[in-house]
């Protein structure tokens, strides 16, 4: 029967090319934007530079400070300083914690404007995240005690301000007013790597510790995200437990302000949420939003292919009824259509993976995704498990969702409206 | 072989209600030729559709090979249809994206038969029907009167006991109807009841017996 199924449909479909080509042309273009989009959001999730182990990290979402009564003001921000220092790193569930901010930074060099990122981390931040080194090595809590002016560079920047020189360790770089010593030289960080898009890193403890101006509308806010690091993904409800806790405590002592942190997140819950920062909903409503626009922009082809399908309902109702005539029960006919309604995903399900290949290939550099404000992600391979599984899910829901219902209106079909005698 | 008692159908439609069959007895043995014959609309179709259980009688009973026929649950009519009786069709429908050879293989298909045994009876079918060298020609490739043995081949591919043909040379030319009535004759010979509905007086009387339709009722 199977074999049957499989030669008949092979029949139809390449006797009924139009129909064929367009269902197969819908179903691959939409395959091929599922497959890049979950490339690229695969690799920001799962890290593919420093971040190598991002499954185990949660890092701090927005602080939202307002004051007590209602129609108050409220601000938005990160972390202050010392807000991570005394309270957050000394929570007790996660392996690692670490504090560090990032923003760009411009300078230039030989008459060229370059734009780059810089990151002001503490020690932790090299054990948080897993930076191959080239050269050197990190600086540690120890370093820092006798020298906070050591800075980790990008190949990349050491290139930009070096040349192409072997070793660089012990030159300086200079940073606005600071003089930096080059502690040790990292691999480029892939523009993936949303968190840790930079080409220089600093300790923090450059700068001296400032108590918080008491004129300033929140003491806690600052620039400060707070990454924990847990030993496995188990530890991550008593992290955010400990967070949040720790948040309260605060916000309880304070009878003028009050605080709410977002997270701390995962990598996809950060995703899901940076497109507006401002938004004061959480990742969990976000991703509901964008499952939602998802739903939407995947229902749409289906229906066009649902459509497509009731369409040829007429067109097959002499076949349906010849083959009731000579025994097909509506069942079996029924699982006939959907097995080449199925079938047909599937294949324009794999054309749309070498599509999506042939469109990285072809266009990866120009293509890009953005993911964040003023970060885009050039398109590359990655093809992994999931990103297949996401797409081989996607094409058999096609094939059940747009086949489903014109089969079994199909299948239900009187065989004698079909079988009118006459001239054909 | 089958027998009908009381069999009435109406067909409705928004505006008009059209008495197809009304109060049919008819009994045809085993091993008979029957041609029903009547005039356009009287209702010959509708009555080889009930015996072929490809439509329901609002009233009265029928009865194939000693079966009673009562409800009509799709699995066990299809399982019926399958085993009883073989179409034949004024319009041959043959399934266009099919060639010969899959086309005459459809009734087996549906049966829990190994492929070679399959390809034995194909082959054995298309050779009683002479098609046996246009095997792998589609529908489209092929003559009126080839296409009908092709219908026919499929027919009886399924050694079927009963043949229902609804005007199987109507399309044809007259030469080509004559070849069509000599393989369903032999067919005949060989111990299939056959009820076949024409227009052609001197082809029903090469039959065993004529049943008159007028107006939904069996007259003469
Ligand atoms: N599906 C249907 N819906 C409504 N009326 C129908 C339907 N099928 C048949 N009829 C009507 O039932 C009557 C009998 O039709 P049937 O097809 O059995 O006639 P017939 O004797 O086979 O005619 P012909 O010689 O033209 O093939 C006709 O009046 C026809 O209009
Ligand atoms: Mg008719």
């Amino acid at each position: 029967m199977f074999k049957n199924y499989l030669r008949t449909f092979w029949k139809i479909a390449s006797q009924n090319r139009l129909f064929t080509f367009l269902s197969l042309f819908g179903i691959s273009l939409t395959i091929m934007f599922v497959m890049i989009l979950s490339m690229t959001v695969n690799k920001v999730v799962k890290g593919s530079g420093p971040e190598k182990n991002l499954k185990h990290i949660l890092t701090t979402g927005r602080l939202k400070v307002r004051t007590q009564e209602k129609g108050g003001n409220e601000v938005f921000s990160q972390i202050e300083r010392y807000v991570g220092e005394d309270y957050l790193k000394k929570i007790k569930s996660a392996e690692h914690i670490s504090m560090f901010y990032s923003y760009t930074w411009e300078f230039l060099r030989n008459g060229i404007q370059y734009t780059t990122g810089f990151m002001v981390t503490d020690a932790e931040f090299w054990e948080v995240f897993d930076f191959e080194f080239v050269q050197g090595k990190p600086y540690t809590n120890d370093d820092l005690r006798t020298q906070t002016n050591l800075a980790v560079i990008t190949e990349g920047l050491k290139e930009m301000f070096f040349g192409d020189v072997d070793t660089v360790l012990g030159k300086t770089i200079r940073f606005h007013d600071y003089l930096l010593t080059v502690w040790g030289v990292v691999k480029d960080v892939p523009p993936t790597s949303q968190n840790l898009l930079s080409g220089l890193f600093f300790p923090y403890a450059l700068f001296p510790a400032e108590k918080p101006n008491p004129r300033s509308f929140s003491p806690y806010s600052g620039p400060y995200t707070i990454a924990f690091k847990a030993n496995s993904r188990k530890e991550f409800s008593a992290i955010r437990r400990d967070v949040q806790s720790v948040i309260q405590r605060i916000d309880a002592a304070d009878p003028k302000l009050a605080l709410v942190l977002a997270g701390p997140n995962t990598q996809m819950e950060n995703l899901l949420a940076v497109h507006d920062p401002e938004d004061q909903e959480g990742p969990s409503a976000k991703s509901r939003k964008y499952l939602l626009w998802g739903t939407i922009f995947l229902l749409l082809p289906i229906v066009n292919l649902m459509a497509l399908n009731f369409a040829r309902i007429r067109e097959r109702g002499e076949e349906i009824a010849i083959r009731k005539s000579f025994g097909a029960s509506s069942a079996t006919l029924r699982s006939q259509f959907i097995f080449e309604n199925i079938l047909l995903t599937l294949i324009g399900g794999l054309l749309g993976v070498l599509l999506s290949f042939l469109v990285v290939a072809l266009l990866g550099n120009t293509l890009s995704i953005p993911v964040k404000a003023g970060t885009t992600v050039p398109m590359s391979f990655s093809f992994d498990f999931l990103v297949f599984g996401i797409a081989l899910g996607v094409c058999l829901l096609f094939g059940l969702l747009s086949g489903v219902l014109p089969a079994i209106r199909m299948a239900r079909m009187k065989p004698v409206k079909y079988l009118k005698g006459g001239e054909i | 072989m089958i027998k009908l008692e009381n069999i009435r159908k109406t067909y409705r439609t928004q505006s008009v209600e059209t008495l197809a069959l009304d109060n049919i007895n008819l009994e045809v043995g085993p091993g008979e030729f029957v041609s029903v014959m009547g005039p356009s609309g009287c209702g010959k179709s509708t009555l080889l559709n009930i015996i072929g259980l490809l439509d329901e009688p609002d009233q009265g009973l029928l009865q194939l090979e000693g079966n009673l026929i009562t409800g009509y649950p799709d699995k066990k009519t299809a399982r019926l249809r399958n085993r009883m009786v073989g179409f034949i069709f004024q319009s041959f429908h043959l399934i266009k994206e099919l060639n010969v050879y899959d086309n005459v293989e459809l009734p087996l298909i549906y049966r829990k038969m190994p492929a070679g045994e399959r390809k034995k009876r194909v082959i054995e079918a298309l050779e009683q029907v002479s098609l046996s060298n246009r095997m792998h020609h589609y529908p489209s490739q092929l003559s009126g009167g080839q296409c009908q043995r092709t219908a026919i081949a499929r027919a009886l591919a399924g050694k079927p006991a009963i043949i229902l043909a609804d005007e199987p040379t109507g399309n044809l030319d007259s030469t080509v109807g004559k070849e069509v009535m000599n393989i369903l004759t032999d067919l005949n010979k060989s111990g299939t009841t056959i009820v076949m509905v024409t227009h052609d007086e001197l082809l029903a009387k090469a039959t065993h017996r004529i049943i008159r339709l007028f107006d939904g009722r069996l007259v003469g």
